[in-house]
């Protein structure tokens, strides 16, 4: 079922100061990350899923298997491209030859949105495949909002954040992650992930409240929500996305649907995968929920 | 350096090298120590490192088994830092790493399996291209073969092993017991490529590796078959030369033909 209205690239926009498109990107219903566990089974039977997330580093690749499969599934479902490796707020050099990488791939698939997580993955010529925090400083934030409009222009379209789990804070931290997320995205123009399962993960790690969190955000600028199962360690949330979504978690989906309305969600495996009927139950219920909190969609638009 | 670049250099250092001085800016949460918390990113570095070259060589893992993998996997990743944004190619220097490094270097082997399994990937997700049919080859007249020069499909690579590597590899993905390890007095000549979407390889005889190497650098049909004469019975060698050519344009190993100009 493809409800979406495709986010054309302006190659204008690419040009140095122009804005990027900044059209909210559309609603695009309930789907699911895409994972070379449930190819086949996708293809032959054409899932009653809206729409797919796909990890963008696992298709900028130089061909074969996995690309020849993105595109099939892309003549079929809506696609969004979701990134782990922008590393948006490092303070090392950004690095174009990943940018274009990410956007020949985006030339290919033609997605509905780009998105990646506010984090850093290295400096110094090194990545550590992490999604790593830092402090919610003016100084950050300015050099974030830099970034930001920088990877805009070079892609020619507004790019999508999100918020991820953390584990540490910093001293010098002069505001919260929200306060940090509204302001970023009010200056750049970039759209919000709200990961629901990262909000719960932080809130539980640095012992406050999720719903402040859900309250602080800007409800107008968040255009996806993850969700996604969690370790629990006793002391503090490992975000593993190996387990289903907990009742905490599904509690507070209903929660940031109540405040942000219908927003585009997955769900989101990437271990300890089940079969796709499995996983499917998930998206029913992000499906089930939405419909019994929220006016129907035609009411709606 | 700005507070931020300051501050990031020394999380990584933390994470890389076990250096502390993060720890200082870093609060104890309401249930935890700053050390446990940090410790999540530490941990995680390495484990998810090895747990992508796991996924890579999935073989080599077997052989080795979890334990040995594990600390290979440990010292690869301390010994080379991940420089690509793409977890992709982490690995890539794993062959090498295995020929080069005590105590791994005297197992040949090891290094020969990584090779494999690593021109496997390689091919896996190479470059597409289209190959050429055995129709295409009919168009060109019999004068014309003398000149006509051959491009190899992006995906093939040519691999020369010092050890039965390969048959380690076969009774691995069997399933089934590993045959000693042997080094081998001739080279094992191996040709890996990509059939459809499916990686796949097999052993070259002396002579047909000699005339794949010499035909991917460009040598014309002809100069091919005058050095298969020199291999074996000089009156065959053009028919084993065309032989050869058949074989490589029906399992998809060659992408272009050209005519001499």
């Amino acid at each position: 079922m493809n409800v979406a209205r495709q986010l054309p690239i302006s190659p204008a926009a690419t040009r140095a100061g122009t804005p990027v498109p900044s059209a909210k990107p559309p609603f695009l219903g309930f789907g699911l990350g895409l994972r070379a566990q449930h190819y086949d089974e996708i293809l032959s039977s054409n899932p009653p899923i809206d729409w797919f997330e796909v990890i963008s580093e696992n298709y900028m690749l130089p061909g074969g298997q996995p690309l020849r499969i993105l595109d099939q599934i892309r003549a079929r479902y809506p696609v969004v491209m979701h990134g782990v490796s922008l590393s948006i707020a490092s303070t090392a050099p950004p690095n174009f030859e990943y940018l274009s990488g990410l956007r020949d791939l985006a030339r290919r698939v033609e997605p509905q949105w780009i998105s990646d997580h506010l984090c850093w993955t290295g400096v110094h010529g090194k990545n550590l495949h992490d999604l790593l925090p830092f402090p919610y400083t003016r100084e950050a934030l300015d050099h974030v909002v830099n970034r930001v409009q920088l990877v805009q222009e070079y892609l020619g379209r507004a790019i999508v954040l999100e918020n991820v789990s953390t584990y540490v804070q910093f001293n010098n931290s002069e505001m919260t992650e929200w306060e940090f997320l509204a302001e970023l995205s009010r200056r750049s123009g970039c759209w919000l992930l709200f990961d629901v399962n990262n909000v719960y993960v932080s809130a539980f790690n640095h012992g406050y409240d999720p719903r402040t969190f859900l309250e602080g955000v800007p409800a107008d600028r968040v255009v996806q929500f993850h969700m996604a199962g969690h370790s629990h360690m006793g002391t503090h949330i490992i975000d593993t996305h190996d387990h289903p979504v907990c009742e905490d978690v599904w509690e507070l989906y209903a929660a940031a649907l109540k405040r942000f309305g219908r927003v585009s969600t997955i769900i989101e495996r990437d271990d300890h995968i089940p079969p796709l009927d499995e996983i499917l139950v998930e998206v029913e219920r992000t499906r089930e929920i939405a419909n019994s909190i929220l006016p129907p969609l035609a009411a709606h638009a | 350096m700005s507070d931020l670049a300051r501050q990031q250099s020394d999380f990584q250092r933390g994470i890389l090298s076990g250096d502390d001085s993060i720890l200082a800016e870093i609060p104890d949460s309401p249930k935890e120590k700053r050390e446990t918390l940090f410790g999540v990113y530490r941990n995680a570095y390495t484990s998810r490192l090895v747990e992508a070259m796991g996924n890579d060589h999935k073989l080599l893992h077997i052989y080795l088994g979890d334990e040995m993998f594990d600390a290979m996997g440990h010292a690869y990743v301390a010994a080379n830092p991940s420089q690509n944004p793409n977890l992709r190619w982490f690995s890539s220097s794993l062959p090498d790493f295995l020929k080069s490094t005590e105590p791994y270097s005297k197992y040949p082997v090891l290094s020969d399996l990584a090779e494999l399994e690593k021109a496997l990937n390689d091919a896996f997700d190479a470059k597409d291209a289209p190959s050429i049919e055995v129709a295409d080859m009919a168009g060109f007249a019999p004068e014309a073969w003398v000149d006509l020069t051959f491009r190899a499909h992006p995906s093939a690579i040519r691999l020369d092993l010092t050890t039965n590597a390969s048959a380690v590899w076969l009774a691995l993905k069997a399933d089934e017991e590993p045959p000693d390890a042997v080094q081998l007095e001739q080279p094992s000549r191996l040709l890996v490529w990509r059939q459809d979407v499916t990686p796949v390889f097999r052993e070259l005889a002396a002579e047909e590796a000699m005339m794949w190497d010499e035909a991917a650098n460009g040598i014309p049909f002809g100069v091919l078959c005058s050095m298969l004469a020199t291999y074996d019975d000089p009156d065959s060698a053009a028919a084993r030369g065309a032989g050869y050519l058949h074989g490589w344009v029906t399992a998809g190993l060659l992408t272009g033909v050209s005519g001499g100009d």
